[in-house]
């Protein structure tokens, strides 16, 4: 085989590999995904774990056997997180969320890391290995995963300063999806 | 997915289990075709074995965790924490190559004939691996309407860990057929012809099935670092191949 059909081979495979890793790459998450600002009229009354619908409200124990209240964060842009340890794209997400969370924490965000079925101790375990900053609360008889309908781990809810939740996604959000929601979300009620 | 098994008390992770269960096969191959092909080597077979083994987990676990680095840079002790998943296949395969070439330096045998062995083994452990990873859900693939979409966190998914597992068995004909072809028409082939296709194939396995995956590790301009890797693999087969079989190097090795 001549070497100049393996010069070709190579230019080719380059250029067109090259070509096809530029069109596949990942693009910078664009726009951002929250539903526009609704006025409160089109806000439904009734709590339920859909975009527009007040967020159910529940209160849990935290690591450190506080109670925390979610209608006690009204004014605060939230992040409802279900996950668990044992669950790979939950695990992936985390480093986003505390690093969003780190970004955002000033501006009245806070993030409820809802875990589910699990050992306290392997939950504090978890926060302290990754350095995850944001509380863990333990919803141990899996009530409020059934009231959230999180069938599906990881799921997310964004709840706005109102109460209202403004997004959800069921799976694992890129860093992307997370800052461009949160940020949306604290910008409006300032 | 089915990421725990319950064996009584405990809990196994299934990816992890198909980890393991791949390791041993990947042993039993390599003692296998090691005896059966290259004699003299037979008995130095499980060192071999242990220390491509070791490369390989240094290589993956240090690919993962340099490409997960606002999880790992937080915490460096991550990097030696026991945790099977944490494991990238680049990483793994590079590693594991790069200390059996250093064995084989120490012990002043000849790499090629060994790694063309060596390749030979790789492609079923690397399918039973993957479909580990079908169960445990990791690697998973990007939303679709396909047919053959599998049902994972509240999509249709492609199923990556099933493409990478059929890329491998492809492979693995691909492989079998040139050992064939090579000794019934005895024109033996340039030693680390297979290694080489080897990594060719796998790279463009890479590079096309990484486009189908939505938890990719990413480097700059979100570019997928197994596509980049996987594309540099093959220019390496090609830059092989163009120095392997050159008239003037094996004048008796014709078409290709």
């Amino acid at each position: 085989m001549p070497r100049m059909f393996w010069n070709i081979a190579i230019i080719v495979v380059l250029l067109l590999g090259g070509v096809f890793i530029a069109g596949t790459r990942v693009q910078p998450d664009a726009g951002v995904v929250a539903s526009a600002p609704t006025a409160p009229s089109r806000v439904a009354s009734d709590p339920a774990p859909l975009p527009d619908h007040p967020a159910p409200n529940f209160a849990l124990a935290d690591l450190d056997g506080r109670i925390v209240e979610l209608n006690d964060l009204r004014g605060q842009v939230t992040l409802i997180n279900v996950w668990a340890t044992w669950c790979p794209p939950c695990r992936a997400e985390m480093p986003a969320i505390q690093s969003v969370y780190e970004q955002y924490r000033d501006q009245g965000f806070t993030v409820l890391a809802v875990n589910t079925h699990e050992d306290p101790d392997v939950v504090t375990a978890f926060m302290d290995q990754h350095a995850l900053t944001f509380p863990a609360l333990l919803d141990q008889d899996g009530a409020v995963s059934q009231t959230y309908r999180a069938s599906v781990m990881p799921s997310s809810f964004f709840v706005d300063r109102q109460g209202v939740i403004r997004a959800v996604y069921k799976g694992p959000m890129s860093r992307g999806v997370i800052a461009g929601t949160v940020e949306q979300l604290v910008q409006e009620g300032e | 997915m089915y990421p725990l098994i319950q064996l009584g008390p405990l809990n196994l992770s299934s990816g992890g289990v198909f980890i393991l269960l791949a390791l041993l096969l990947w042993n039993w191959l390599l003692s296998r075709l090691a005896t059966r092909n290259a004699t003299d080597l037979s008995d130095q077979v499980d060192r071999l074995f242990l220390a491509m083994l070791a490369g390989a987990i240094v290589g993956g676990r240090l690919w993962y965790g340099i490409f997960n680095w606002d999880l790992y840079g937080a915490n460096l002790v991550l990097f030696l924490a026991l945790r099977i998943g944490d494991l990238a296949w680049p990483g793994a395969l590079l590693g594991g190559l790069l200390a059996g070439y250093l064995w084989s330096l120490r012990r002043g045998v000849d790499f090629a004939p060994l790694a063309d062995i060596v390749a030979l083994t790789l492609p079923l452990p690397q399918a039973l691996a993957s479909i580990g990873m079908l169960l445990s859900g990791e690697a998973f693939g990007a939303p679709t309407n396909l047919p053959w979409g599998v049902p994972l966190f509240g999509a249709l998914r492609h199923p990556t860990q099933i493409y990478v597992a059929l890329a491998a068995l492809l492979t693995l004909v691909v492989l079998t057929l040139l050992q064939h072809r090579a000794t019934t028409t005895g024109r033996s082939l340039p030693p680390g012809t297979l290694l080489a296709t080897y990594l060719g194939l796998n790279g463009l396995a890479m590079l096309l099935i990484e486009a189908l995956r939505a938890d990719s590790l990413l480097t700059v301009g979100g570019v997928r670092v197994a596509q980049a890797t996987g594309l540099a693999m093959m220019i390496g087969t090609l830059l092989w191949a163009r120095q392997n079989t050159s008239p003037a190097a094996t004048p008796e090795h014709s078409s290709a």
